[in-house]
């Protein structure tokens, strides 16, 4: 019987009242290209499955493989679901992946260790960033700056969306 | 049937279209050899050629002729790397160079064993790559190189890795083309690369360099070095008729197609992404796990790694004067769908091929599959002196080797040199005080602390870092070189023999002289070497040009220039060449649409045996009362100095270098510190006396006094500016106890040494000027605060 697969994708972050060093950097960085009136950047890191898991296994590659409990939460979210969007341009979200064409080494990686939990190999796996920014300021001025500092266009697919923190 | 037939006439556009890099001579010598066999290259034929014949692998300018034009004298240059740098390998002929310019690496004997233990020693340099993607450039620049130690001989294991940037100044305004990355973007990219991968390796990452200059900021320089330790049993590597064509280690996709021809020509907006790779640091890790242990159990004859042109060119080179055959379909693949040509060429990472005798292919496979690391046979090697290479019985490729490793014509290049006229710096114009001119130096770019850089690379692991690349009492001093005790790989935990590795560069020189940049840069290196202890008589030499497009006449005439320099520096100080590797069209389009080239840059890497690492030296000061001793001439020569930066001095000469002078007091200062006569030794590089005595006050934490007037002067000087921070070369700054003066000057005896000082326990540099004045008087924490305020405040 063929295992019918889904894109999930799970997403790690730091907790809250844990200082991000990588959300911080990121912040500086967009500073640094003339984005000033950004406030706030946390970065979660982003795993993006094909594959036959079901909920339950999804639950459990994120909780034993892909989190640290004690300094880090998760979230699993189906394919294609997008956090819902906020007008007023102060909160940011920004996903950056990794080309098709690119090797993905981080996504190998996991790939093969969560056939080594005992699970069904998945398809496929991405590893992507989403730096989550507070702060008025224009898509186009974002777009720019993130082109220019935290993502390259030659091996990198870079999206800007308007988020709910 | 030969498969994908590439008509002849479009063999130019083919070129251009698909980033060949073969010019006008190199196509019609291929048109030739295909009329003569009749029929039409194919894709994949035209490919391997054109990635065998680069520059990146056939080093054309360096091993083809040149016409060499200097004033009124010319002359016809055969081969200027057998006429210089090799040429002064061949006549040094020092036994312990047991491998020089044949194999992947460098290989000299180490260890108090003799013949039981070898270090080779590889810099390469990824510069093109790190240009579009300098994080995944430098990432695979660190694999590169290590899996180019794994390859010498049967394979070394990897103990250090070293990397050497050059990039235009991270707060760097001035406009960029479209698509150029900022500097600053670069430095942070490549930094994370470099770490993320040779962390993940578990290689210490403990020497290494960095340059600004405003000339690197389209092309950035990325040099990044591994010494491996190898059993000398391990050295010989031959491939027999018969052997099995295996191919170890990760995938074959298509990332990374045409480096080679990529590397071998000028970076523009429509330099191929695909050329791009991104590195897998634990497959590698797991590769070179089992590599070394099939190694142990001798179950391969030969091995290489995949680099640039993939299998094509590490199945073409090992089968060279045999043969081969190549089953493509028995590749395992990353995607299904590659085409033939791209599967022979693909640069995917982590891969090697090796010879196995058949019998041992089980055995083999068994190591491997221990490892979790995959193998593939692809064929084998024969002795019908052809590269045959097929997919699903289709021919792919079908060439006579002798074609393809000497079918490449040589073309004549012409190169003039035209030596600058000698141009005297005004020194009367220096109007900034001592005390200015040394922050302005502590904190300028080419010498502030790397600090931010160096605690990101895991520099301890494998445990063998007796010195380390931050020194002095709070660790956080500038270090000279670094001295690893192999034991991890040696497994000798009673043998202390160890080794110190160090790095000459400096781009400033070049600009006004490449000859005299080249001795300065091997004067430099040896002297880092000499500060930690190292025996730099048994002292080995690699040497990395970085330089513009050898088709501009001047700009050829100085790279030849700074090969003579090579060459007379490795006579001169007795010290050879071991390997080495060029990289030439660093230029881009600037925003103006202008060729921009870079500052033509060697890098000159340094290795010489520690006896005994535990009486390794650092060079922070170690106490107060104790005497300074200055070794070597000042001059007046400010040209390239950081003093003519810092006073806006143009002209000047730069330094001149007496290699058989410097190597006797290089020799003499050795056996003093092996004879345990030094406390602490620093060498005087960028900023001269004034910064070599400021790094070791700060770094110790005590305090020094320097009186100008006991400086031994090459003539007359007045000047207390020129005797702070001129950059003489051969200077070494030793710190010695009072009991052991008397026999520091026995031991020095011949050698140009003064006592120009003493430390004491106030933490201030003092410094006494011609006039018998105080020309300078600082605490030592704004001095240390001004040398490691510089990175943090551009980078965090």
């Amino acid at each position: 019987m063929s295992v019918k697969t889904a894109a999930w994708t799970i997403e790690v972050k730091l907790k809250a009242d844990l200082a991000d060093a990588e959300g911080q950097s990121a912040l500086s960085l967009l500073q640094g290209l003339g984005v000033l009136t950004t406030r706030a950047c946390r970065a979660t890191r982003l795993y993006e499955l094909r594959c036959g898991l079901n909920a339950a296994q999804l639950q459990q590659v994120a909780r034993e493989l892909l989190c640290d409990p004690i300094t880090q939460d998760f979230r699993v979210v189906p394919g294609g679901a997008r956090p819902p969007v906020l007008n007023g341009m102060t909160h940011w979200r920004v996903e950056v992946w990794p080309k098709g064409s690119v090797a993905d080494p981080a996504g190998e990686t996991v790939r093969s260790a969560i056939a080594e939990m005992g699970l069904p190999q998945p398809e496929r796996v991405r590893v992507g960033t989403a730096y989550l920014i507070s702060g008025r300021c224009g898509r186009g001025q974002l777009e720019k700056a993130v082109v220019r500092g935290l993502a390259n266009p030659v091996v990198h697919d870079a999206a800007v969306t308007e988020s709910h923190p | 049937m030969i498969a994908e037939i590439q008509p002849l006439e479009d063999l130019e556009s083919a070129c251009r279209r698909h980033s060949w890099s073969l010019n006008a001579q190199e196509l019609a010598a291929v048109r030739r050899h295909f009329k003569a066999l009749r029929r039409a290259p194919t894709r994949a034929e035209l490919e391997s050629i054109a990635q065998t014949w680069s520059e990146h692998c056939k080093h054309k300018t360096f091993t083809g002729p040149i016409r060499f034009s200097d004033g009124k004298k010319t002359e016809r240059i055969a081969n200027l790397f057998d006429r210089t740098i090799a040429k002064a390998t061949r006549e040094l002929a020092r036994p312990w160079c047991l491998s020089s310019f044949k194999d992947n690496a460098g290989v000299v004997a180490f260890g108090k064993k003799k013949g039981r233990w070898a270090v080779a020693f590889k810099v390469e340099t990824h510069n093109h790559p790190c240009a579009i993607e300098p994080y995944g450039g430098a990432e695979t620049g660190v694999g590169g190189v290590v899996r180019d130690v794994l390859g010498v001989g049967l394979g070394a294991k990897p103990v250090l890795n070293t990397d050497v940037f050059c990039f235009a100044a991270p707060d760097f305004d001035g406009p960029l083309p479209e698509g150029a990355l900022h500097p600053k973007r670069t430095l942070r990219s490549v930094v994370a690369g470099v770490r993320d991968y040779g962390n993940r390796l578990g290689i210490p990452t403990a020497a290494g360099g960095l340059c600004f200059d405003p000339g690197y900021r389209l092309n950035p320089l990325v040099f990044v070095g591994t010494v491996g330790l190898l059993p000398t049993w391990a050295l010989k590597k031959e491939v027999k008729a018969g052997d099995l064509i295996v191919a170890a280690g990760g995938r074959t996709g298509r990332d990374g197609l045409h480096g080679a021809t990529f590397s071998s020509a000028g970076l523009s907006a429509d330099s191929p992404a695909s050329a791009v790779q991104i590195g897998h640091p634990l497959n590698e890790k797991k590769l070179l796990d089992a590599l070394l242990a099939a190694r142990d159990k001798r179950l391969y004859r030969a091995v290489t790694d995949c680099g640039a042109g993939g299998f094509s060119s590490a199945v073409g080179e090992m089968a060279e004067g045999r043969g081969a055959r190549v089953r493509l379909e028995n590749a395992k693949l990353k995607a299904s769908d590659l085409k033939p040509w791209e599967i022979w060429l693909s640069e995917s990472q982590e891969r090697m091929v090796l010879a196995v005798p058949p019998k041992n292919l089980k055995a083999l496979s068994e190591v491997f599959a221990a490892e979790d690391c995959e193998l593939s046979v692809l064929g084998e090697f024969t002795s019908t002196g052809r590269l045959v290479v097929t997919h699903e019985g289709q021919a792919v490729v079908d060439l006579d080797l002798k074609f393809l490793h000497h079918g490449l014509p040589r073309v004549e290049k012409t190169a003039v040199w035209t030596a600058p006229k000698p141009q005297a710096v005004k020194v009367e114009q220096v109007k900034r005080s001592p005390a200015e001119i040394l922050k302005f130096c502590l904190s300028h770019l080419n010498v502030c602390s790397r600090e931010w850089i160096i605690r990101q690379y895991d520099h301890e692991v494998q445990a063998g870092t007796v010195i380390k690349p931050l020194q002095g009492v709070r660790h956080d001093g500038p270090g000279d070189a670094c001295v690893i005790w192999p034991h991890a790989a040696t497994g000798e935990m009673k043998d202390f023999s160890a080794f110190a590795v160090s790095h000459g560069l400096n781009p400033a020189y070049g600009r006004l002289d490449p000859y005299r940049m080249a001795l300065a840069c091997v004067d430099e290196a040896l002297r880092n070497l000499i500060c930690v202890g190292a025996d730099v008589e048994h002292a080995v030499l690699l040497d990395n040009f970085c330089w513009a497009s050898p088709d501009d006449p001047r700009q050829l005439g100085a790279l030849v220039r700074a090969a003579q320099g090579c060459h007379d520096a490795a006579k001169g100080f007795g010290t050879p060449f071991i390997s080495g590797k060029d990289s030439l069209y660093n230029q881009s389009k600037d925003a103006n649409g202008k060729d921009a080239a870079i500052p033509g840059t060697l890098l000159i890497s340094a290795l010489a045996p520690v006896a005994d690492a535990r009486r390794a030296l650092t060079m922070d000061i170690k106490g107060p009362g104790n005497a300074l001793y200055l070794v070597g001439c000042t001059g007046e020569e400010l040209g390239g100095s950081l003093l003519a930066q810092a006073c806006d001095l143009p002209g000047g000469c730069a330094p001149k270098v007496d290699p058989k002078t410097a190597a006797s007091a290089f020799k003499a200062v050795a056996a003093a510190i092996a004879k345990g006569l030094v406390l602490s030794a620093h060498d005087l590089s960028e900023g001269g006396l004034a910064v070599a005595a400021a790094e070791m006050s700060f770094s110790g934490e005590f305090g020094a006094a320097i009186d100008l007037d006991m400086v031994a002067k090459a003539g007359p000087i007045y000047s207390n500016e020129v005797l702070l921070f001129c950059e003489s070369q051969s200077r070494l700054l030793l710190e010695v106890k009072p009991e052991k003066e008397a026999a520091l000057l026995k031991a020095l005896k011949g050698v140009v040494v003064k006592r120009v000082g003493v430390t004491m326990a106030n933490p201030i540099l003092k410094v006494i000027g011609l006039d018998g004045l105080v020309c300078l008087e600082e605490p030592l924490c704004a001095l240390k605060a001004a040398w490691q305020g510089t990175l943090p405040r551009l980078l965090s």
